[in-house]
C-alpha cells in the first residue's frame, strides 16, 4: 500500500522538479502525520529563501521549533550542520573549537566536494533518532540524487574516519524498510519526463532505497462528458480559436477557458498513463481551483493537500483504488 | 510596433541570462528570445542546461553534448542572422576545462585519472553550475556569436550559479593551495615534517577526514596546483562578464504566488550583487479579452448548430460550463494582475516588465517559439 508506506515511514524524503509543489507536499505530510499522533519534524535542506513561512507559518531555523501540536520545523543550514556534526563526531571540544575558528580549515571544508552533503545527511540521520517521522524537503531532482549518492562516493574513497562513519550510517538509514522517497510531479510532459528519469537514476544510484512513490500534483479529473468534448472540438474547429492567443471575438472568448480545461484533463490522463506504464502509478493530488484560479494562500494549499492525503489513506486502508 | 526596450536588448546586448524558479518556462523564454534576436540579424547561441526534450528536439538537438547545433530560421528575418543551440554536458565540459587550463597534457592526465577527481566529477551536486559558467565564458569569448542567451538552472541552484565562479576561485585560492602544498614544495614528505600553521591545519582536517585520506586529498590538491591560476583567471573573468555593460539578466516567472515571490527575491539578489537586470518576463499569463454581453447567446446558437448526433442538451450543458469556466478565467486574470503589481513594487524605475500569454499545449516547436517571442517583443500577432 504505497500511500500508507509513505505516510507511515520514519524518513520521508520529498523531491521532484522545481515548481511542482515539493515543499507544500512536505508540509502537508508533516501536518497529517502530526494529526495522526506522530512526533514529526519537517526539515528543509539549506534553503536560501524558505517557502515555509507561507506554508507552515514560521521561518525555519537550524534548531527544530514547534509550529503545531506534535509538529516541528527546521532548516538544515550547512554551517550549523557542520558545527553540530563536529560536536557529535569529534568528542574533544577543544578540537571542534579550533576547527571552527580556523579560517583555512573552514575554507577547505567549504571547498571540498561532498563535505556539505555529508554533514547535512548526518543531521537528517540524527533527527531520525529524535522523531517518529522526519519529512525532508530535498532540493530539486538532480541535486537530490547528488546529495543521496555522496555516501557511496565517500565509502569508495575512505576506509575509516568520521566521514566514512556518516556514510555507513546514512546508507543503513536509507536501506531501512521505513525509509521512503516521494517524487512530486505535475501533469506536464517535461515534468513527467524528469520524474521518469529521476526514478531511473534513483534505482541505479541509490539502490538501497525503496521504489519511489509519485505524487501527481494539480491533477484535473475528467468532468466533460464524451459528447461535450466532441462538441467543444467541433466549436473549436468552427471558430479556429487557440487558447491564450488573445484572438478576440465574443464566442472565441468563451471557448478559450473551456479548451484550457479540456487540455488540463487530457494532460492529467496522459501523465497517469505514462507513469503507470513504468510501474510509477501516481497518487493524484487535485488541482485547487479551476484553471489555477485558486485564491487561498499557501497555508490553505497545505491544508487541502493534507486532507487529500488523508482521504487517500483511508481509501487505501479500505482497499479501494486511488483516483 | 516592436516593444523598444526588449528590441534594444536583443539588438545590442552580448549576453542575456534568464534566471528564475523551475516550471515557469525559462528554457522556452530563453529560446524564444534567441529566435527573435536571430531574426533581427544577429548571430545567436542559446545555451541550455536543463531542457525539455521536445523543445530540444524542435531546436534540432538530438543529444546532450557540447557542440553548437545550427537551428534553421524561418524566412523573413533581417539578413545575417543565425541561431545555434547547445545543451550542456557537465562531464564533457569539465574534461575540456581541465585540458584547457592544464599547462601540459601530462598534468591534465594526472588530474583526470586522480581517484578523488573521478569520484567528484560524477557527483559534485553543484557541478552543473561550475560547468555552466565555464562553458558560458568559453562561448562568449569565442567571438563566434553576437549574442549568447543562457537558460540558468532553477531556483536554489541559480544562486549557486551566481556564486559558482567565486566558489571555484575559493576552491583554488592560492593561499589555501599554498598551505596544502607547502610540504611538497619544500621537498618534505607528507606526514614527516608537519609543523607551524600548516601542521595545525593538517591535524585539524585529519580529525574530519581521517589521517590516511588526508594524504590522498593532498595529492589531489597537488595535482590541481598547476591549474589554479587558470581557474582563478577564468572565474574572475566570469564575474567581470556578469557585471559587464553588454550583459543583462532577465528574471523569468509565472503569474503564480510562489513564482512571483521568487521573482522578487531574484530582483533583490541581483540588485544587491550589483548585477545588471533589465526586468521581469511574466510567462504563462491568463489572457482575457473584453466580454460581449451577447457572447453566451451567440455561443449557444453556434453550439446548437453543431450538436447533431450528440446526446440531448449537450449544447446547453456545454455552454453553461463554458460560461462558468470563462468567469473563473476572468477571476484568474484579475488575480494575476494584482500579483504583477506586487512584482512591480520590487522593480527599479529603469526596469521593465514583459508579459506573454499561456499558449495552448506545451511550447515545443519553432512556430510556437516564434509566437511566444512575438508576444514578448510586441511585434507579432
Amino acid at each position: 500500500m504505497p500511500l500508507t508506506d509513505l505516510l507511515d515511514s520514519r524518513l520521508l524524503l520529498v523531491t521532484g522538479k522545481g515548481g511542482t509543489g515539493k515543499s507544500s507536499l512536505a508540509a502537508a505530510c508533516g501536518r497529517l502525520s502530526a494529526e495522526r499522533g506522530k512526533r514529526v519534524v519537517v526539515a528543509e535542506v539549506d534553503s536560501f529563501q524558505s517557502p515555509m513561512p507561507g506554508l507552515l507559518g514560521r521561518t525555519p531555523e537550524f534548531q527544530p521549533r514547534p509550529i503545531a501540536r506534535n509538529l516541528d520545523l527546521c532548516n538544515i543550514t550547512w554551517l550549523e550542520a557542520l558545527e553540530d556534526w563536529l560536536h557529535r563526531a569529534i568528542h574533544v571540544q577543544r578540537v571542534v573549537q579550533l576547527i571552527l575558528r580556523n579560517r583555512l580549515v573552514n575554507l577547505f571544508l567549504d571547498a571540498t566536494p561532498g563535505v556539505r552533503e555529508t554533514v547535512i545527511l548526518s543531521r537528517i540521520a540524527h533527527l531520525c533518532d529524535e522523531y517518529d517521522q522526519v519529512v525532508v524537503d530535498l532540493p530539486a531532482s538532480g541535486h537530490a540524487v547528488g546529495i543521496l549518492q555522496v555516501p557511496w562516493v565517500a565509502r569508495e574513497l575512505l576506509e575509516t574516519g568520521p566521514i566514512r562513519d556518516v556514510a555507513d550510517q546514512v546508507i543503513e538509514l536509507l536501506a531501512r524498510p521505513d525509509s521512503r522517497l516521494a517524487i512530486v510531479a505535475l501533469p506536464e510532459e517535461m515534468v513527467v519526463n524528469e520524474t521518469i528519469e529521476l526514478a531511473e537514476r534513483l534505482r541505479a544510484e541509490v539502490p538501497v532505497l525503496a521504489a519511489p512513490v509519485v505524487m501527481l500534483n494539480r491533477a484535473t479529473s475528467p468532468s466533460l462528458t464524451a459528447d461535450e468534448r466532441t462538441l467543444l472540438l467541433r466549436l473549436h474547429q468552427a471558430t479556429g480559436v487557440r487558447a491564450g492567443d488573445g484572438q478576440a471575438g465574443p464566442v472565441a472568448e468563451l471557448l478559450r477557458a473551456g479548451r484550457w480545461e479540456a487540455e488540463l484533463e487530457d494532460a492529467t490522463r496522459e501523465a497517469i498513463a505514462r507513469l503507470s506504464a513504468l510501474q510509477l502509478t501516481p497518487f493524484e493530488l487535485p488541482r485547487l481551483g479551476a484553471l489555477g484560479g485558486f485564491q487561498g494562500g499557501p497555508d490553505v494549499v497545505v491544508q487541502q493537500m493534507a486532507r487529500a492525503l488523508a482521504r487517500g489513506l483511508s481509501r487505501e486502508l479500505a482497499g479501494e483504488p486511488h483516483g | 510596433m516592436a516593444e523598444p526596450v526588449l528590441d534594444g536588448l536583443l539588438r545590442e546586448q552580448r549576453l542575456l541570462l534568464c534566471v528564475g524558479s523551475g516550471g515557469v518556462g525559462k528554457t522556452t523564454v530563453a529560446a524564444s528570445l534567441a529566435v527573435q534576436a536571430a531574426l533581427r540579424g544577429r548571430r545567436v547561441l542559446v545555451l541550455t542546461i536543463d531542457p525539455a526534450r521536445r523543445l530540444a528536439n524542435s531546436l534540432g538537438l538530438q543529444r546532450f553534448g557540447n557542440d553548437a547545433v545550427p537551428v534553421a530560421l524561418p524566412d523573413g528575418g533581417e539578413p545575417g542572422g543565425s541561431l545555434h543551440a547547445m545543451m550542456l554536458d557537465p562531464h564533457t565540459t569539465i574534461r575540456q576545462l581541465i585540458e584547457r587550463v592544464a599547462p601540459d597534457a601530462a598534468s591534465a592526465e594526472r588530474i583526470l585519472h586522480n581517484r578523488i577527481f573521478r569520484a567528484i566529477a560524477d557527483s559534485i551536486a553543484g557541478s552543473q553550475e561550475y560547468m555552466a559558467t565555464e562553458k558560458l565564458y568559453d562561448v562568449v569569448d569565442s567571438g563566434r556569436y553576437d549574442l549568447v542567451v543562457l537558460d540558468t538552472p532553477p531556483v536554489k541552484n541559480a544562486l549557486d550559479f551566481l556564486d559558482a565562479p567565486g566558489r571555484l576561485a575559493r576552491f583554488t585560492d592560492r593561499q589555501i593551495m599554498k598551505w596544502f602544498l607547502a610540504p611538497y614544495e619544500e621537498g618534505r614528505g607528507f606526514g614527516r615534517l608537519l609543523w607551524g600553521t600548516s601542521a595545525v591545519v593538517f591535524r585539524l582536517l585529519g580529525y574530519v577526514f581521517g589521517k590516511e585520506f588526508l594524504g590522498e586529498l593532498s595529492e589531489f590538491f597537488q595535482a590541481f596546483r598547476d591549474l589554479y591560476d587558470g581557474f582563478r583567471e577564468r572565474s574572475e573573468a566570469v564575474v567581470e562578464m556578469f557585471a559587464a555593460p553588454s550583459t543583462r539578466f532577465l528574471v523569468v516567472c509565472a503569474p503564480t504566488a510562489s513564482s512571483v515571490d521568487t521573482a522578487r527575491f531574484f530582483l533583490g539578489e541581483l540588485r544587491q550583487r550589483g548585477l545588471p537586470c533589465a526586468g521581469v518576463v511574466v510567462n504563462q499569463r491568463a489572457v482575457v479579452g473584453s466580454v460581449a454581453p451577447d457572447a453566451e447567446a451567440a455561443l449557444g446558437a453556434l453550439a446548437h448548430e453543431h450538436e447533431a448526433g450528440l446526446a440531448p442538451h449537450t449544447a446547453d450543458a456545454l455552454v453553461a460550463r463554458l460560461g462558468a469556466a470563462d468567469r473563473r478565467l476572468r477571476e484568474l486574470a484579475a488575480l494575476e494582475q494584482r500579483r504583477l503589481a506586487f512584482v512591480g513594487q520590487a522593480m527599479a524605475p529603469s526596469q521593465s516588465i514583459w508579459g506573454a500569454p499561456r499558449l495552448e499545449g506545451e511550447v515545443h516547436d519553432l512556430d510556437a517559439l516564434i509566437r511566444l517571442g512575438g508576444f514578448l517583443t510586441g511585434g507579432a500577432p
